[in-house]
């Protein structure tokens, strides 16, 4: 279903946001690259209501002059969430959308009811990982498979200022000194998926959330670097399918979909 | 009486209790791992010298439960320890392995101990069906057809293909085959209607533990017999076996302490994250067909847990006590199922080593003598 443009005014500012599909609300934070649609988002936009606001700054937008931090972005998410939405929703958050989509769990707990973080920025990596500022060693980094990946059709202009606004979120060193102590209070059922080829987010974090949010869900997409959807979207859309549907009950196969893991065998 | 002597192999020091299953193994230590194993074996291996008739191994995953992940290794570090016993692989979890391998496994094991193997054909329970992400709803149709797919790959003299509902195999022929003709017998267990018909179905022997009420263990005893009968065989005594936690020491004192102590870590630690990823399984999915089993299993764990010591004593669930105690409750639990398999699991939960082998001693030189008439 195709991804429609609309505005929201808010006291801070004007919000541009995308919305696609029917069903539940599922509001999708963007990363770092801006806002763009994948196969999987498109899937999901079968079932699910998809919200995708742009953060300010982002994409050609005008930024907000109160909005300066992850924290704040997070806080402009609840307000975006309660206006437009104006009840509990899925969230899915990638990548820098997934640091936004942390503070949105610890601050807004309210707000999400089951929360995907896609190679989520914003917590310790071990001193590992980062975004290369070259762009074409960052896609090289982004993509496993730079043929599977959306064709760039934003102005290099507008890719150039997307960046610049990690600087304006404090956002340039992919970490965050303050969400680590706090990500703990997540109570909200959380699938964290990352890729296994993922150089910019390496493991160190998806361990780091695993052990901290109570009973959330680690799961490894094999074959993938940073941009998961692209670059796996089959096995991407599986996992967050059967986790929005099912929850913690993810984990049990149930024989429609899932392959067996028995060699010879079928299921 | 026949008396087996079985081994979970738990992890004894995980130090708080876990919620979440899996249970993460960042607390595993490798050398205290190794420890264990090397224990454990020697333990297990010394049942044969205190007059056990059988040494009982099973599969578990992906917790401090146990350390038999697949108990055929345990068992072939048996076979060259131990010359008499048998070796009860109780068992593979049948539907979640590859059928065929399971028939090849159990082969090897038959052959190198010269047909001591006693195959344990095993569902597993709920939560093993997310270890190995089979889907639970099918576990008793898979363990049908992959039992029946086993029992051709031992007795099938030209090699054969096999095209089944769950599995596919083109063209199959075990080297080597059972030393045991026509092949190892099957151990299944039978804790609820459902499952106890299945194995009377299969001709196995019928394994009941974890007894939470000895009336219900008697209805599914007789119900056993009764299908049984209808599928023209007739089981005997020894078909039956009954496993027990036990704990025998020099006094009953004594083996209350340790039994206390130790069926505390059992339920609170071990036992315990299980129970989260058991409810996903049993709620979310048909893995118990019959209306009433999910419940009953749920129910059974529940009373086990909340029940006293002296309950669980009184209730037939465990033995434990002075050597003559000990023999009494055995008597009495005999008399109320005509069994004739005992199986003792005396390593429960963290109970010290020292304190198992002073107890499998007792057993050998005071608790079987004054039980032989049974």
């Amino acid at each position: 279903m195709p991804f429609e443009r609309q505005e929201l005014n808010l006291p801070s500012g004007k919000l541009s946001y995308f919305v696609a599909g029917s069903g539940a609300p599922l509001l999708y934070l963007h990363p770092a690259g801006g806002f763009s649609v994948s196969k999987p988002l498109e899937a999901l936009s079968e079932r699910y209501k998809i919200f995708a606001p742009v953060t300010p700054g982002f994409d050609g937008t005008a930024s907000h002059a109160d909005v300066t931090s992850m924290e704040q972005l997070a806080d402009l998410a609840a307000r975006f969430a309660e206006h437009v939405i104006g009840k509990r929703c899925d969230v899915i958050g990638q990548s820098f959308g997934g640091w936004e989509a942390l503070w949105l769990a610890v601050k807004h707990p309210g707000t999400i009811d089951h929360l995907v973080l896609e190679a989520p920025a914003g917590v310790p990596a071990g001193g590992k990982g980062g975004l290369p500022s070259d762009p074409a060693e960052a896609r090289r980094k982004l993509f496993a498979y730079p043929d599977r990946a959306p064709p760039v059709t934003k102005p290099v202009e507008q890719l150039q200022g997307n960046r610049r606004m990690l600087d304006h979120y404090g956002a340039a060193s992919l970490s965050d000194a303050v969400l680590p102590a706090r990500v703990a209070a997540i109570a909200a059922p959380t699938l964290i998926l990352m890729g296994t080829k993922d150089e910019i987010i390496p493991p160190e974090t998806g361990r780091f959330l695993k052990e901290q949010i109570a009973g959330s869900h680690l799961a490894y997409v094999y074959d993938a670097a940073h941009v998961i959807q692209s670059d796996q979207p089959e096995r991407y859309l599986r996992l967050v399918s059967a986790f929005l549907e099912r929850g913690d009950a993810y984990i049990v196969n149930w024989g429609s979909s899932a392959a067996s893991a028995i060699p010879g065998g079928t299921t | 009486m026949k008396f087996n002597f079985f081994h979970l192999m738990p992890w004894t020091d995980y130090p708080r209790e876990p919620t979440e299953w899996p249970v993460s193994n960042k607390e595993f230590e490798p050398e205290r791992g190794r420890q264990l194993y090397a224990d454990y074996i020697d333990c297990m291996a010394y049942a044969e010298q205190c007059g056990f008739d059988g040494i009982g191994c099973n599969e578990h995953h992906f917790s401090p439960y146990g350390l038999m992940s697949n108990p055929n290794l345990i068992g072939a570090a048996l076979v060259h320890r131990t010359k008499r016993v048998n070796l009860a692989m109780l068992g593979n979890l049948v539907p979640l392995l590859n059928p065929v391998r399971v028939a090849e496994e159990y082969s090897m094991l038959d052959v190198m101990s010269g047909g001591r193997v006693i195959a344990g054909m095993m569902r597993g329970i709920p939560h093993e069906y997310i270890a190995y992400n089979v889907p639970p709803s099918d576990s008793r149709e898979r363990l049908r057809e992959a039992v029946a797919l086993i029992l051709k790959a031992w007795t099938e003299p030209e090699p054969f293909g096999w095209e089944g509902q769950f599995y596919q195999f083109p063209s199959v022929s075990i080297w080597p085959r059972p030393y045991q003709k026509p092949h190892p017998r099957l151990l299944m267990s039978g804790t609820n209607e459902e499952s106890v018909e299945f194995v009377a179905q299969h001709k196995a022997k019928l394994g009941i533990v974890l007894i939470a009420d000895l009336a219900l263990a008697r209805a599914n005893i007789d119900l056993y017999y009764k299908v049984a009968r209808a599928h023209g065989w007739e089981p005997v005594p020894e078909d039956i076996l009954i496993g027990h936690h036990t704990c025998i020491a020099d006094s009953d004192e004594e083996a209350r302490e340790h039994m206390r102590k130790a069926l505390d870590y059992f339920h609170h630690i071990l036992m315990r994250p299980q129970r989260s990823a058991q409810e996903l399984v049993i709620k979310k999915t048909r893995y118990y067909q019959r209306e009433g089993s999910s419940d009953k299993f749920q129910a059974r764990l529940a009373t086990l847990r909340a029940r006293s010591l002296e309950e669980q004593i009184e209730a037939g669930s465990v033995y434990c006590g002075s050597p003559e105690t000990v023999a009494a409750q055995m008597r009495r639990v005999h008399k109320a199922l005509g069994h004739g398999t005992e199986q003792l699991t005396m390593k429960v939960g963290n109970m010290p080593d020292k304190v198992v082998r002073r107890g499998m001693e007792l057993f050998r030189d005071r608790v079987q003598p004054a039980l032989k008439d049974l």
